[in-house]
């Protein structure tokens, strides 16, 4: 009889992962918060350094994006929050607390940002305008040891965001202390100067525009300037601390964001506000008319809350004067306020006319870029050396857009100063749905929110405080880290044929086993494993990725 | 020996012959890991014996002894009372599948019960005779199709019902009994960590899917068995000395139809008429067992929710023993 010698795990002679027809390959995938960022930030990637504590590593992290946490974690409208797959299981993450908890933090702490080269380049760029898109550009240029300067005709930096957004939503202490931090880094600002062509071609290499949009669209129904504002101008003497005297009863026209803004500063000075906006109400729209109005949901709740009054579907038919003395306007439900062609020609339906008593006309109807001095660049393009970014051109208004759109400038201009290609791609990646994650294995939790305010009519303080040291870890680890890694074990515990291997830090195949089940990647929590294809020639999947 | 994974012994390791997806292999590599290498395993006649030993080689990387389908608790026995006289404590385990528990195994199991050997059986159920072609056994549910339960003109499946080998043994005065499955690893883990700390024969009856047998896909073991459990077909239980102390509570119900859809097993019952009536059956036998063991109701460490959630880095999973490893 032969003798029967067998060693233990000698099984592993055979190679089980030649049965396979597809195999497992651990990707990252790019989550829908970061998808839909304008700003682009890998949001997952800081939340997951915030709740392990590591709260200086993740604001390095976020401000590789987008330089103004603490800013932008007050007034941005966290579209990251809406598209939270954690709204699927209980309630989104607190996104923008944790991310104003740690530029509060950066601030209170004094952390610096660090260059990511230490050589420094010799072309130097030009940025016109110190709003969030031109600061954003100069942070990314000046961090690579590029020579920036930038222009404002203002006398203070921060754009919009310094002359019109509230300081019940942005103290402007913040604000300036975010960009003196931007500026610590060697930038060149030259304050109340306008430039022109000819200065900018003649003295920098590249050129990055970031104008925003200053100029007030006017209202152009009412011969008389008399009790009739715009938006705009109505912030800037606000934020200006110059004294505004109201009348009782004001109404405020536009459907916007800034039409929200006025009215709750109007309500703060102790008067009525009624906002006129031409558009449906939140949630009560048709989908494919995209006649939501364009303000965010909680603002306008916000607003309610604090007594403005919401006027839907309705437009100024003229404004009621006696004499030069404004009584009010005359609204009418409106079918359509621009026609086919874009031009502003509304549609009124007669018999629908009421009447708003106002001291005060405040139009926020839009704005509109000032391109005084630099006419002959606004249709420049980057083969002139002539970048255009911010508000000036995006369709997005949102602060967190322009700092975006700085970032994508920035990133170009250094591949045209470099001479490489621009490579832009972080959106391609593949997305993560809710329904690729086994949100089963995730606690339910409930969400952290900072404390609102109770009185808050009596002045513009901030309404809504910051998060506790605690809510703020607890909120961070309520991500679900969707598409990325978070070491659960799962793909360990559940592989039948030990094909999966534990290391420091991961995990790996051992394609030599795995017999393509898929059950690691059906079990994965968040959709980190795909299932590809194994090719027959090698033992490694194939994988376009 | 292979010890690629710093983190666990691979006491069964990579290589065995299991099907792609097989819910045995990894409830096996689960309680192997969780016992550890230092333990004597004996094994009945079944799947498991036979995909982990094939062609003279071993996926096995402890002392191993496979015995014939019948007599696994007597060999064990014996190896036990031998350990005893040399004054040995290492832990003999016997794994069996449910042809080996059930039906074949079930007096010598009895016996070896009654005698009060220091043994923890542990039943691999996947609920038929999967090696020889899925005949149906003992464990095999009401309502099922196996090659010798065809539906058809006169049956819908398996016309009886489900043994329930826990109260049998539970009913030996046993110290410890109780019924687990893969989708629950913490579970799991707590309850054969429990199994070690107790003197005394022992019994696991782990619910393992076979995506052969039971005609699901391969990916989906692990959904299958905790759906099995969610629906309250397979309850989750522990009882010492023939009472019940502890159940994984429901965090909600799910009806059995989520449970029979993915599987081929049940497809006849979503066929015509008569299959409805069945699919009704197992409904009732599901809410019975509900009411039996007060699964939505009773206070329990955790229920079907909280045993599964996971974690950042690990959640916890074997000990290794440093000195042991490098021995490796």
């Amino acid at each position: 009889m032969a003798n029967l010698e067998i060693e233990p795990g000698s099984s592993t002679a055979y190679h089980t992962g030649d049965w396979s027809i597809e195999q497992p390959v651990y990707l990252d995938k790019w989550p829908p918060c970061s998808q839909v960022c304008p700003a682009s930030e890998d949001i997952q990637a800081w939340l997951a350094l915030a709740s392990e504590k590591r709260w200086q590593a993740a604001w390095r992290k976020l401000t590789e994006r987008n330089p103004f946490p603490a800013t932008m974690g007050r007034i941005c409208y966290h579209a990251c929050e809406s598209a939270c797959n954690r709204n699927h299981l209980d309630s989104a993450v607190n996104i923008h607390a944790i991310e104003r908890y740690l530029g509060d933090m950066a601030i209170a702490q004094g952390w610096q940002h660090e260059s990511v080269d230490a050589q420094p380049q010799t072309q130097s760029v030009a940025i016109v305008g110190a709003g969030p898109a031109g600061l954003s550009c100069a942070f990314q240029l000046a961090r690579h040891g590029y020579s920036v300067t930038i222009f404002d005709a203002q006398d203070a930096p921060g754009g919009t965001l310094h002359s019109a957004v509230p300081n019940y939503r942005l103290p402007s202490s913040v604000l300036a202390k975010e960009i003196d931090a931007i500026l610590d880094l060697g930038i060149t600002l030259h304050l109340n100067t306008r430039v022109n062509e000819d200065e900018l071609h003649d003295q920098f290499d590249l050129v990055f525009l970031a104008i925003g949009t200053q100029q007030p669209r006017q209202y152009r129904g009412d011969s008389s300037n008399h009790s009739v504002m715009s938006g705009l101008d109505f912030l800037r003497c606000l934020n200006r601390g110059e004294p505004v005297s109201l009348p009782k009863q004001v109404a405020i026209i536009g459907g916007g964001n800034t039409a929200i803004d006025v009215a709750r500063c109007v309500r703060r000075l102790g008067a009525s506000a009624v906002v006129v906006c031409a558009q449906d109400p939140h949630g009560s729209h048709h989908r494919d008319l995209a006649t939501e109005m364009p303000a965010s949901l909680t603002e306008v709740i916000e607003a309610e809350a604090e007594g403005v009054q919401l006027i839907y579907r309705a437009g100024v038919r003229h404004l009621v004067r006696s004499g030069e003395h404004l009584s009010g306007v005359e609204i009418a439900h409106v079918e359509h306020v621009h026609d086919r062609k874009g031009n502003f020609n509304p549609r009124f339906f007669d018999g629908t006319e009421e009447f708003i008593a106002a001291g005060l006309v405040i139009f926020a109807i839009g704005q509109k870029a000032d391109w005084q001095g630099l006419e002959g660049m606004s249709q420049a393009n980057e083969s002139e050396g002539v970048w255009v970014g911010g508000d000036a051109v995006s369709k997005s208004k949102l602060a967190a857009t322009a700092v975006g759109s700085g970032y994508q400038a920035a990133m170009s201009m250094m591949a045209n100063l470099s001479g490489e290609i621009s490579v832009y791609q972080d959106h391609k990646k593949s997305k993560v749905a809710y329904r690729q994650m086994q949100l089963h294995y995730y606690p339910r939790q409930p969400r952290c929110e900072g404390e609102s305010l109770e009185q808050r009519l009596d002045g513009f303080n901030e309404v809504v405080t910051g998060l506790a040291d605690d809510d703020a870890v607890s909120e961070a680890k309520r991500c679900l880290s969707c598409g990325v890694c978070f070491e659960c074990d799962n793909c360990w515990h559940f592989c039948p044929d030990a094909a999966v291997i534990k290391k420091e830090g991961g995990y790996t195949i051992d394609y030599d086993y795995c017999k393509g089940c898929g059950i690691c990647a059906q079990e994965c929590p968040c959709g980190h494993i795909d299932m590809v294809g194994r090719s027959s020639e090698s033992k490694s999947p194939q994988t376009s990725l | 020996m292979d010890n690629r994974d710093p983190f666990r012994y691979n006491v069964l390791t990579s290589g065995h012959r299991a099907c792609s997806g097989c819910g045995e292999a990894m409830a096996a590599r689960m309680v192997t890991d969780l016992v550890g290498p230092d333990a004597i395993y004996i094994n009945a006649t079944g799947c498991l014996q036979v995909f982990t030993s094939h062609n003279q080689q071993s996926a096995w990387q402890a002392p191993w002894i496979h015995s014939v389908f019948a007599n696994a608790a007597a060999v064990a026995s014996g190896v036990e009372a031998a350990l005893r006289i040399k004054g040995k404590e290492t832990p003999v385990v016997v794994q069996a599948g449910d042809g080996g528990t059930f039906d074949i195994g079930l007096q010598c199991l009895s016996g070896m019960i009654e005698r009060g050997h220091d043994v923890l059986f542990v039943c691999y159920d996947n609920e038929a005779y999967m090696n020889t072609g899925v005949q149906r056994s003992g464990s095999t549910p009401h309502a099922v199709r196996t090659s010798t339960s065809p539906p058809g003109q006169f049956s819908q499946g398996k016309q009886e019902l489900k043994k329930d080998v826990i109260s049998i043994i539970a009913a030996h005065n046993m110290p410890y009994a109780a019924t687990a499955t893969i989708a629950y690893f913490p579970d799991l883990k707590a309850k054969v960590e429990k199994a070690m700390r107790i003197k005394g024969p022992r019994f696991l009856q782990i619910l393992s899917p076979c995506p052969l047998g039971w005609a699901h896909d391969s990916a989906l073991s692990v959904s299958v068995s905790r759906l099995a459990v969610e629906t309250g077909l397979f309850p989750l239980v522990e009882l010492e000395h023939g009472e019940l102390t502890g159940v994984m509570r429901l965090a909600e119900q799910k009806p059995v139809e989520e449970y029979l859809r993915p599987q081929g097993r049940f497809k006849h019952l979503f066929a015509n008429k008569a299959g409805g009536v069945e699919l009704r059956h197992l409904q009732a036998l599901a809410d019975a067992r509900i009411r039996r063991y007060d699964l939505l109701n009773v206070d329990t460490q955790w229920d079907t929710e909280t045993a599964m959630q996971s974690e950042r880095h690990g959640r916890g999973g074997y000990t290794v023993s440093s000195a042991v490893r490098e021995v490796k």
